[in-house]
């Protein structure tokens, strides 16, 4: 059975294909404010994108037509957006409130979130981890870590 | 020269000297193993803080550092398929393969041996043909640098994986990533969108770590209960003078080194770059290719003969020239200029003990690796594979991070390593190959900057780029690069009809 | 209501705080914002003049160098002329590039920005051609450039920089023209004119003191000679009025407390006499003349008329 419109037009590499394009044409518009030189590079590199997503793009759409499926990039969404997101907001976290309160929070929250569940292996995974960084770097090497913008300076 | 060599010897035996080395070794090794932190963090964290050692053991810590570091970064790409070190990329092509076979610890041995082998080659070439090679850098203007480069790139087509168009996106894709920052010759911002932590371009080591450990990391949280016992239980460890009969691979050894040592002295490509050439040139002379990708041994040795290779001889052209071969030759070279060590044809006359001692440093911190990294690191680190998944995933997340963060000590770069995290992961779903952005990324922007000088200095006349021999055959090189395959498989097919 | 009592009781405790600093500054580490990575030519000028400061700071004074590299040391200024004028936040400067940064691209800081503590290095330009070619006095040098226009290649580090503005005085003084060849920094340059790749090239003393043998080196760009290489001539006295060099130094956001900013300036205007301390600077290969004060800003001024004039005239980017 062939598939529907929507689904042709929501296979992953049909959609990176797109997402390509789009992006690379809109890159394109600050190389007109360069000089020639300094934009050859980089507009021959944009237009050779968008033109070999658009192979691509053709080369997808038609096993579409042939029928063949489109493997999903992944099984469980949730988890992989999950995980994306905590990342992001660990980052942030450094960022605003200090590396050192958000990784003592983030290391156990993200293991015990995904599924390891042992209130003293993370208690023990987590003293490992800070207090080793803690003692290489701020300690051995004073390296400074974000303190937290939140709190100012 | 070679009396001031032996002159520096006892000195190099000192005690604190020589603790340091092999400090810095085993701090090398587990850098290196560390996905998300690199040679280039871990020096660039450590100059500051060598201004008030002895000269030499500061440069003992970071010559041990940078060999540690280069076969440390084989460990998680054999075990997790994340090269520790950007040189390391080339490694997990048969390292990982390997491992999910449960060649795991020969892989490593097989890394570490080779590591070794590269590390001495590429130290003797320090030691004894410094001067020498250095006049052999003198030779490469810009015109011929911009022809390396394009040498370079041209092997991007080997690496283009089962999908040439996927492939050419990657490709043109970390060209692009290159040419950010800020103009080679005019200075002028390109694609920085005003931010001035982009002016300087892209680290390779914030692409390397969001395009390499983010998908595996978030592979390990996604599919929490598969057990690792393939890669961890039956890691395979014999003891390493055992493996080592099974270790044929002189040819590609010494094919290796002279790889490695050759690029480390031309400024600019590194350790990355010497690995790619070597594997694809023993791939390419090997008799049986068919086996390279799926965990060929040899294809491990390549990897990491050349990548050890271009350590030491990156320097060549640091100290006599003040020009670094790699990334990492050149926060080495800050260390240097801290203890007031002008790099120049002078600093072997003033201060030859310093000097030929840091040499020595660097023959012993490679001979110490089969000491420190054999069975030991092995075996220590593949434990660590035996963690539950996500907690593996959660600690690998925060070393990115400090990884990341401490290079330039900023949070703008981890967010970008964030956003090449979110690309990686895309492109490792849809089987777009890595390698080709990374040699994009290193060769793409210093490809432009070197035509462009060279333009430049033949006030626009082309004609420039073909004025001399070594540019000629740079050409023929990488036109027998190109097409040499195609021709191959012409005369094999003819010769099957006829 | 309540909320405005607090506010002003907080506002209260921080002035008699700051009163409190005020008296015996420094009362806590002072920061050092290097704008280039730990190892480079500014660092290590920052790293080898925070004892002696400490010292003639005394009381226990601390400095903490923290590196902020990037964008040619552009971030690490901007974060030192935004904090707060406490005296506890100092920053490296670089001219001519820190001004001439504030016209070829949109800058968060301006000449106003700072308070001039001192100059401390100045290291002077000097021309060198190439063994190859055969260009061994300045007389033949702008003779040839003279005669073809363009036909001599110039290597140097990048556009905006010292370099390049040395190399405008020269065309201007000399009324020739010279073909940039812009390359990333000044050891790249020199090993393009070691190879021959390039004519001619302008860098600073610092960086060709040790390949006198290999290069020829016509001049330098100081009114004296410079201690570097006594025997070296300067431009004046071969009949050309070249004057120009590469200089780093330290400033602290504008509106500093003045009894801070006298401590400090007392303190940085003893280095020039602390033959130790010269020591250590000739060691690391930093010609050192100390600029302090008043004289610094008016330095940053002249520097910054010169590169807005050349900007007007000929834009580099």
């Amino acid at each position: 059975m062939p598939e529907s419109r929507k689904s042709r037009l929501t296979r992953p590499e049909t959609l990176t294909a797109l997402g390509i394009i789009v992006a690379a044409s809109g890159f394109l518009f600050p190389t007109f404010e360069l000089r020639a030189i300094s934009a050859l590079l980089p507009a021959a590199m944009l237009i050779g994108l968008i033109v070999l997503s658009v192979v691509l793009l053709l080369a997808d759409q038609r096993k579409a037509s042939a029928g063949e499926g489109a493997a999903p990039m992944t099984k469980s969404p949730k988890r992989v957006v999950g995980a994306f997101l905590l990342i992001v907001a660990y980052a942030l976290a450094t960022d605003f409130i200090g590396f050192y309160v958000s990784t003592v929070v983030a290391v156990p929250l993200v293991a015990w979130l995904f599924g390891y569940r042992s209130p003293v292996g993370l208690l023990i995974a987590t003293v490992i981890v800070v207090g080793t960084i803690w003692a290489i770097f701020d300690f051995g090497m004073n390296q400074d870590f974000p303190t937290g913008r939140f709190w100012g300076r | 020269m070679y009396a001031d060599l032996l002159h520096a010897l006892p000195d190099v035996f000192a005690l604190t000297n020589f603790a340091a080395v092999i400090i810095g070794v085993v701090a090398g090794i587990v850098v290196g193993a560390m996905p998300g932190l690199s040679a280039t963090m871990a020096i660039s964290v450590l100059v500051p803080f060598t201004f008030g050692l002895e000269p030499l053991v500061a440069l003992g810590l970071m010559a041990g550092i940078y060999n540690g570091a280069m076969y440390g970064g084989a460990i998680p790409a054999v075990l997790l398929r994340i090269p520790g070190t950007p040189a390391a990329v080339a490694t997990t092509f048969d390292g990982y393969p390997m491992a999910q076979k449960g060649e795991g610890g020969f892989a490593l041995q097989v890394a570490v041996v080779s590591s070794a082998f590269g590390g001495i080659a590429s130290a003797f070439a320090l030691m004894l043909l410094a001067p020498p090679l250095s006049r052999v850098t003198l030779l490469f203007g810009p015109s011929e640098v911009f022809w390396v480069a394009v040498f370079g790139l041209a092997s991007i087509i080997f690496l283009l994986g089962g999908n040439p168009v996927k492939g050419l996106i990657s490709a043109c894709f970390g060209v692009f990533v290159s040419v950010i920052g800020s103009d080679p010759i005019y200075g002028n911002d390109r694609f920085t969108f005003g931010q001035l932590e982009m002016l300087d371009g892209i680290n390779i080591v914030i692409l390397l770590v969001g395009l390499y450990a983010l998908p595996p990391v978030i592979d390990l949280l996604e599919t929490p209960l598969k057990t690792d016992g393939i890669n961890s239980s039956k890691l395979g460890t014999e003891s390493i003078w055992k493996a080592l009969p099974r270790m044929n691979y002189w040819k590609t050894w010494l094919r290796g080194s002279f790889i490695g040592i050759w690029i480390g002295i031309l400024p600019g490509a590194g350790g990355s770059m010497a690995a790619f050439m070597s594997y694809n040139e023993a791939r390419r002379t090997s008799k049986h290719p068919e086996t390279w990708g799926e965990g060929e041994p040899e294809g491990v040795a390549a990897a990491e003969v050349a990548n050890n290779a271009d350590t030491a001889s990156a320097l060549i052209p640091a100290l006599t020239l003040g020009i670094p071969g790699t990334a990492v030759a050149a926060v080495m070279l800050g260390g240097l200029l801290v203890h007031g060590l002008q790099p120049g044809p002078m600093l072997f006359r003033d201060n030859p003990d310093i000097v030929f001692g840091f040499m020595w440093q660097f023959l012993f911190g490679a001979i110490l690796l089969v000491l420190l990294g054999g069975s030991l690191a092995t075996n220590s680190f593949a434990r660590l594979l035996n963690l539950p998944r996500p907690l593996l995933g959660s600690v690998i997340i925060v070393l990115m991070l400090i990884g990341v963060y401490s290079i330039h000590g900023r949070m703008f770069d981890v967010y970008l390593m964030l956003g090449f995290g979110a690309i990686g992961w895309v492109m490792d779903r849809l089987k777009f190959p890595l390698p080709p952005v990374v040699l994009g990324l290193i060769l793409g922007g210093f490809a432009e900057e070197n035509l462009r000088l060279a333009l430049r200095i033949g006030r626009g006349d082309p004609m420039i780029l073909f004025q001399n021999t070594t540019s000629l055959i740079l050409v023929a090189l990488t036109i027998a690069v190109i097409v040499g395959p195609t021709l191959k498989k012409r005369y094999i097919d003819s010769r099957k009809s006829a | 209501m309540l909320n405005i009592f607090k506010k002003v009781a907080i506002a209260g405790a921080m002035t008699l705080a700051a009163g409190a600093a005020l008296a015996e500054y420094p009362e806590k580490p002072i920061e050092v914002i290097v704008g280039y990575s730990a190892g480079g030519g500014t660092d290590v000028m920052a790293r080898t003049a925070a004892p002696f400061i400490e010292k003639y700071l005394g009381e226990g004074a601390s400095i903490v160098v923290k590196n902020m590299p990037g964008a040619s040391g552009q971030i690490g200024v901007t974060e030192a002329a935004n904090a707060d004028p406490d005296g506890y936040t100092l920053g490296t400067f670089n001219l001519p590039g820190m001004m001439a940064r504030t016209i070829d691209r949109e800058a968060d800081y301006d000449r106003d920005s700072f308070t001039y503590l001192a100059n401390v290095v100045n290291d002077p330009n000097v021309i060198v051609t190439s063994k190859n070619s055969g260009l061994d006095t300045l007389d033949k040098l702008i003779a040839e450039a003279k005669e073809n226009p363009f036909a001599v290649t110039v290597g140097m580090s990048s556009l905006g920089g010292d370099d390049h503005f040395a190399l405008i005085k020269l065309q201007n003084a000399t009324e020739t023209e010279f073909t940039i060849v812009p390359f990333k920094g000044s050891a790249p340059a020199r090993t393009a004119l070691l190879g021959g790749h390039v004519a001619m090239g302008i860098l600073n003393i610092s960086e060709v003191a040790e390949f006198r043998d290999q290069l020829n080196v016509l001049g330098v760009a100081t009114k004296e000679r410079s201690p570097f290489a006594p025997d070296l001539p300067t431009f004046q006295e071969q009949g050309l009025d070249l004057v120009n060099g590469s200089m780093r130094g330290f400033i602290a956001p504008a509106g500093l407390p003045e009894d801070v900013q006298a401590k400090l300036l007392n303190a940085f205007s003893q280095l020039s006499s602390d033959q130790e301390f010269l020591d250590a600077m000739a060691a690391t290969a930093n010609p050192v003349e100390v600029v302090t004060g008043d004289d610094f800003k008016q330095l940053t001024s002249d520097l910054y008329d010169l590169a807005k004039g050349v900007w007007e005239t000929t834009p580099w980017n």
